[in-house]
């Protein structure tokens, strides 16, 4: 049963997590503690009778509304884990967002929650042929195959960068085996400007190392365990779409020392070239994003987050607000965009803005009680008393 | 690289399927080069989630307009010319690297295939501009595909080659480049896959076959310059404008990348979509 959500940063004082070990402070990713709102269980001040449940069941570790009911400064902190605290809960997801620096001159970078950068494995990789990307209705598909230089080319060319900005960098981390990913955590373990590992167990995109460990909730708890055993970086595991049944998976991981999980990882799909004698892309399968997979990272989430104690992080078609807050009442505490940064780069930024105005429109001064919303009520625990009775 | 509104001026089909949009858009035409392009949102959102790349066709920075050539082969491209003048679009641009002309260099050959006329059809005016001799070589699949040379400055020299004959020489247009290859200080080129591949490999043996023997310091020859840099592109006999499909358009997705003799993949929209053609290998698989 989930007795708690770790959702938003400020907890009432003197409450301990005992999922939280050691706790690392990374400057960038903190506010100072005086901008913090103080915690509370103030439920009943909400306008919202919503969120008044949402309250009840997430054993009140909510930010609440400022109690006097002014409209102060929204607190959109959210806490991921291991001291990874992020301003806000809009993420820029691997893959979309190179690293960070690309789209450094038409966004401001800096008011993100947080970037995940490009895939990085042990070794450099060169990716698939092209064709890489390619339209589809309501999104696209790519099968970039994990194209980067290598995670110490990354530390080199921008970890210092990084270690300046306000924003927290967290690197996604890809490998072909259980030794490849726990040697890229140990290369990033203390590494100034990187504030956390999104581990990509997903990748639908390469032959080996990709989707296999995010398929069985043994391996993907093998490689959770590893990781988590080589560094003490915060981190996340992104989950795969392209399973049966993700929630014991998703178990497994938690289980296995995550500090969060990410869901989805794009949709394993093909489209077909012109002329139609081949498929389009160059690797044949690519994996779909967009707009289109919004429903089945829905699901993913409503899934996972009931059946976790951890964050989790939602991606997978947020074009604007009313995604976010879907995504939110579904379970999430943060939310990547994606695909959608492609057509528009200033979506990220806008939505940070968007949220916070939507929590003043509605006397919010977290956006906490927004979480959970649409999960199914859980008023008691069940009932043992007819397996007691059974002649 | 700048995000701002464009507002179309002016709409044409100047051939059959392919259309001609002028657009006034003060702050990405400050600054832009022959061989840039922008990455121009549409404004269907249901379906659409990517951007569409244009080539600069024209580039006038007084007046702060451009244009763009497009041939309608998708739902993008068509709502593109259900625009009227008036309406506004988003574009994101300048993008890429442009053209590098060598300062010394007189005659300019241009090689277009097809659409790969909106590639090189800014540098016309540059090299115009600049007091140089341009020979324009354009290929298309007929009469109905070739440029309308009233859309071309007068002082270009414009040579055409269609597949099936109908307008000037019957054939490839790289049939014509021999002629104009000892008359021309450095090409440009854009169009088709197969064409720059053939080009490619005519510039690579240019030198041999012409006896043009290397002289010392000559265009710098001898002096390292580094792989990718604007002097290695001045330096390349043939310069080529690349396609490829894509998605950000500023090198943060990897999407759109072609295969550099160096074994690293190259971003066409960041270390592009102009390379030396000694510096992609054309060979290769992709």
């Amino acid at each position: 049963m989930k007795s708690k959500r770790r959702v938003v940063t400020s907890a009432p004082a003197g409450h301990t997590s005992k999922r939280r070990p050691t706790v690392r402070r990374f400057k960038s990713a903190i506010l100072p503690a005086s901008t913090r709102v103080p915690g509370g269980s103030v439920a009943a001040a909400l306008p919202d009778a919503r969120a008044s449940n949402g309250a009840a069941r997430d054993g009140s570790r909510l930010d609440g509304a400022s109690s006097d009911g002014s409209a102060a400064a929204v607190d959109l902190t959210v806490d991921l884990g291991r001291g990874l605290v992020l301003d806000n809960p809009i993420l820029v997801a691997s893959g979309t967002f190179g690293y960070g620096v690309e789209y450094g001159e038409v966004v401001e970078v800096q008011r993100l929650g947080a970037i995940c950068c490009k895939g990085t494995t042990l070794r450099p990789r060169v990716g698939n042929p092209t064709p890489r990307v390619t339209e589809t209705p309501g999104g696209m598909l790519n099968s970039i195959g994990l194209q980067n230089p290598g995670v110490d080319a990354v530390v080199k060319k921008y970890a210092s960068t990084w270690s300046a900005w306000r924003v927290p960098v967290i690197v996604n981390v890809a490998g072909e085996s259980i030794a490849d990913f726990t040697e890229v955590a140990r290369r990033l373990d203390g590494v100034p400007g990187i504030a956390g590992i999104e581990l990509n167990i997903s990748c639908p995109n390469v032959g080996k190392g990709g989707i296999q460990f995010a398929i069985d909730p043994e391996a993907a708890g093998a490689v959770t365990a590893a990781v988590r055993r080589a560094t003490d970086l915060p981190l996340l595991v992104k989950l795969s779409p392209n399973v049966a049944d993700v929630r014991p998976i998703a178990r497994a991981i938690a289980d296995a020392g995550a500090d969060a999980l990410t869901a989805i990882n794009t949709l394993s799909g093909i489209a077909i070239g012109p002329g139609r004698e081949r498929p389009l892309l160059g690797n044949v399968y690519g994996g779909l994003s967009g707009p289109a997979i919004k429903p089945v990272a829905l699901r993913v989430v409503y899934e996972v987050s009931q059946v976790v104690d951890i964050p989790v992080v939602a991606i997978g078609g947020v074009t604007e607000l009313p995604d976010v807050l879907d995504f939110l009442a579904a379970g999430a505490v943060a939310v990547q965009v994606g695909t959608a940064i492609f057509a528009d780069p200033t979506l990220p930024v806008r939505l940070v803005d968007e949220l916070a105005e939507e929590c003043r429109r509605r006397g919010l001064a977290g956006y906490a009680t927004l979480v959970g919303t649409a999960l199914p009520k859980r008023a008691a625990p069940p009932s043992s008393k007819g397996v007691e009775y059974r002649p | 690289m700048r995000l701002a509104g464009a507002e179309l001026l002016e709409s044409r089909e100047i051939l059959p399927g392919q259309w001609l949009q002028s657009y006034h858009a003060p702050e990405l035409v400050a600054g832009a080069r022959a061989g840039q392009f922008v990455h121009v949102r549409t404004g269907d959102f249901s379906g659409l989630v990517l951007r569409r790349p244009f080539s600069f066709n024209t580039i006038d920075p007084l007046a702060g307009t451009l244009t763009i050539h497009f041939r309608t082969i998708g739902r993008g491209t068509e709502w593109f010319t259900r625009l009227r003048p008036g309406d506004r679009v988003d574009m994101l641009g300048p993008l890429g690297r442009p053209f590098e002309m060598d300062p010394r260099t007189q005659h300019v050959l241009l090689v277009a295939g097809g659409l790969g006329m909106a590639g090189v059809r800014a540098l016309v005016d540059e090299a115009i501009r600049d007091g140089r001799q341009v020979t324009l070589l354009f290929g298309g699949a007929g009469a109905r595909d070739v440029y309308p040379s009233a859309l071309l400055p007068d002082e270009v020299e414009y040579v055409v080659a269609t597949d099936d004959g109908s307008v000037g020489h019957h054939g490839f247009v790289t049939e014509l480049v021999p002629e104009y290859e000892a008359w021309a200080d450095q090409s440009f080129a854009c169009g088709p896959l197969p064409m720059l591949r053939s080009l490619a490999s005519l510039a690579s043996s240019r030198r041999r076959r012409l006896g043009v023997a290397s002289l010392g310091r000559k265009r710098g020859a001898g002096r390292p310059v580094p792989a990718g840099s604007p002097q290695a592109r001045r330096k390349a006999f043939l310069q080529v404008s690349m396609e490829q499909n894509m998605g950000c358009a500023v090198g943060a997705c990897l999407g759109c990348v072609v295969m550099a003799t160096s074994g690293t993949p190259q971003r066409v929209c960041r270390e592009g979509p102009v390379f030396g053609s000694d510096e992609l290998e054309w060979e290769g698989g992709w």
